[in-house]
């Protein structure tokens, strides 16, 4: 089978190639990213320099390149990563290439199945609401959510509502990915020194490694099934635990407190963590329920994070890692 | 603290691991261990607490405790799980499900999410189901604690999404009864108007702390529904099971305080 892979430079999208280069079943790969110069992969694969915010070009590259290679499958995980951007050019990227791509794809003559990225974030985890999430657990559609939030629950439906066509849709809701340089808000408020956090309150977090996402990928590849599956992590703990894990102070402070001190920060500092994208898992928890990816993908996670340390809480754990290895 | 308790639960006690010594719900068997060690001399000599019945409920699989309600706070409940929790063998954790504004409320939604505490939504109580577990739920719900004086002992507004996942996970029902929480701590007033953190109402008790009343649980005999899986969704067949275990929770409680021979001794 022949798989496109949008977001191909982003380390998700990269992790997604490589994982599909190595499978047997695949025998091309279309990489498409925003980046001019192709990344150095060896192998069946192809790289194109693609702005999906154009719907000529998204056309142009499903009806071209992709009917000429006879792509099968395509694989949307281009989002917008940086929680600071706001406004239409964020929206476009987010939503409006999720729908052109879409459509493009509806009655193409090879592309038969149509695996989009969508997030944990979607879910509107409050008081009421189960501490499991599964996949009908109630969605954030709330108005005066902050766009970040509001785009992928918009990207998210347009795809589910894409089940009715004749291509084959999966939407996988992953949990969030601790890593750095793939949006994520835990990692960038993991590096703070002090973790604020709100008092009386600490909310179980599931998060997930880069390897289990891409291999949710490939198992969403491998697989028939179609509709929404909750991808999570393989650490689940308290977000204080988490704290402790990335050798971080942490300081609870009152709720109220906790939105205009990250905004301070942010605005001094440069960081992208916005509390305000937060502040239900924050209070609440909500924690995915991954039991029909694990029945019907086949999709377990089994590679825990790396927690974002610091530099010499990292060169003491990668000197025992080497010891230990040495020892076996 | 009494260590033999602390081992026990903290170590033999099955649950599942999330990976990092904690479960998806947020239970934590080391802090669950702690507050059973530490509250012995209220299990045992404030309240002491007598029980009966404890070989109905069994070893492994899902089970659900339904048990009556009342007191101004949920002493009742906290001295049901900790009888379960010291005289199943091996230990078996009770999942207690709460109201849903119990995880609104700061620090106490934390501290009940480590002992096991469970929100009581449908999805909550499935999984827990699924996964084998042993659930507590009290049907009445706040109605139960808010009732008069008066009328005491008397089962109250009866929820029956129970009886639908019992069916459903042809988890067997064990009814019990607990004696002695109305007369502990009896509810002298509320204020309606009161509604932090989305509670009903603030409770008014009318003694400053609880008062010693002996505590008595019986756990009568599982009642396991004949209906199949399928029927779960048929609101007459559930109604019929809730009904039936209402009628088995009032005939406990009513027998219970005919044996008893003063609410002090």
């Amino acid at each position: 089978m022949r798989v496109m892979v949008t977001g191909a430079t982003t380390p998700l999208g990269a992790a997604i190639v490589d994982r599909l280069l190595v499978s047997a079943d695949v025998d091309h790969v279309l990489a498409i990213g925003r980046e001019r110069e192709a990344p150095a992969v060896p192998g069946k694969i192809a790289y194109r320099h693609v702005d999906l915010t154009h719907a000529r070009a998204v056309h142009d590259l499903v009806w071209g390149q992709a009917r000429d290679l006879g792509v099968g499958i395509v694989i949307h995980a281009s989002q917008h990563r940086r929680a600071r951007d706001v406004g239409r050019s964020v929206h476009d990227q987010n939503v409006g290439s999720t729908r052109d791509l879409l459509a493009a794809c509806c009655d193409h003559p090879t592309i038969t199945r149509f695996v989009y990225r969508s997030f944990g974030e979607v879910y509107a985890p409050r008081h009421g609401t189960a501490e499991l999430l599964d996949e009908q657990a109630p969605l954030d559609f709330d108005p005066s959510a902050p766009q970040w939030i509001r785009d992928r629950v918009e990207a998210d439906s347009i795809v589910c509502a894409a089940a009715s066509t004749r291509l084959e849709v999966a939407v996988l809701r992953c949990a969030e990915i601790l890593a750095p340089g793939v949006g994520s808000q835990m990692w960038d408020y993991l590096t703070s020194r002090v973790c604020l956090r709100p008092l009386g309150y600490d909310p179980m977090i599931n998060v997930l490694s880069v390897e289990d996402a891409a291999a949710a990928f490939a198992a969403a590849v491998g697989s028939p099934a179609v509709g929404v599956f909750n991808i999570p992590g393989y650490d689940t703990l308290p977000l204080s635990r988490a704290i402790d894990d990335a050798g971080r102070a942490q300081l609870p402070v009152p709720g109220p407190l906790m939105a205009p001190l990250y905004k301070l920060r942010r605005q001094l500092a440069g960081f992208e963590f916005r509390y305000e994208l937060n502040e239900r898992r924050f209070h609440f928890g909500g924690v995915l329920d991954g039991t029909r990816a694990r029945t019907e993908l086949g999709y377990v996670p089994r590679v825990p994070v790396e927690w974002p340390c610091s530099w010499w809480r990292t060169l003491l754990l990668r000197l025992g890692r080497l010891r230990a290895e040495e020892q076996t | 603290m009494d260590s033999r308790t602390f081992t026990r639960i903290a170590h033999e006690a099955s649950f599942h691991d999330a990976g990092h010594g904690f479960d998806v719900f947020g239970l934590h068997p080391p802090a669950l261990a702690s507050v059973v060690a530490y509250s012995a001399p209220l299990y045992e000599r404030y309240f002491r607490v007598e029980s009966s019945g404890i070989e109905h409920v069994p070893a492994d699989g899902p089970a659900i405790v339904v048990a009556n309600h009342g007191g101004t706070l949920p002493i009742d409940a906290g001295m049901l799980c900790l009888d379960l929790l010291r005289r199943t063998d091996p230990p078996r954790i009770p999942r207690a499900i709460a109201d849903r504004f119990v995880p609104r409320l700061p620090i106490i939604s934390t501290l009940f999410a480590r002992f096991g505490v469970v929100a009581g939504t449908s999805a909550n109580v499935r999984r827990l189901l699924a996964d084998g577990e042993l659930i507590v739920i009290w049907p009445e719900g706040v109605s139960g604690m808010a009732k008069r004086f008066r009328d005491r002992y008397r089962l109250q507004d009866w929820n029956v999404g129970f009886a639908e996942h019992a069916i459903r996970h042809r988890a067997p029902v064990i009814p019990a009864a607990v004696l002695g929480p109305e007369e502990s701590w009896p509810l002298a007033g509320k204020l309606r108007r009161f509604h932090a953190f989305g509670a009903p109402y603030l409770p008014l008790p009318a003694t400053p702390l609880p008062l010693p009343a002996h505590y008595r649980i019986v756990y009568g005999p599982p009642i396991r529904f004949g209906a199949l899986p399928a029927d779960a969704d048929d609101p007459a067949i559930i109604g019929e099971a809730a009904d039936l275990v209402r009628r088995a929770v009032q005939q406990l409680l009513d027998d219970a305080r005919d044996a008893r021979r003063g609410i002090f001794r």
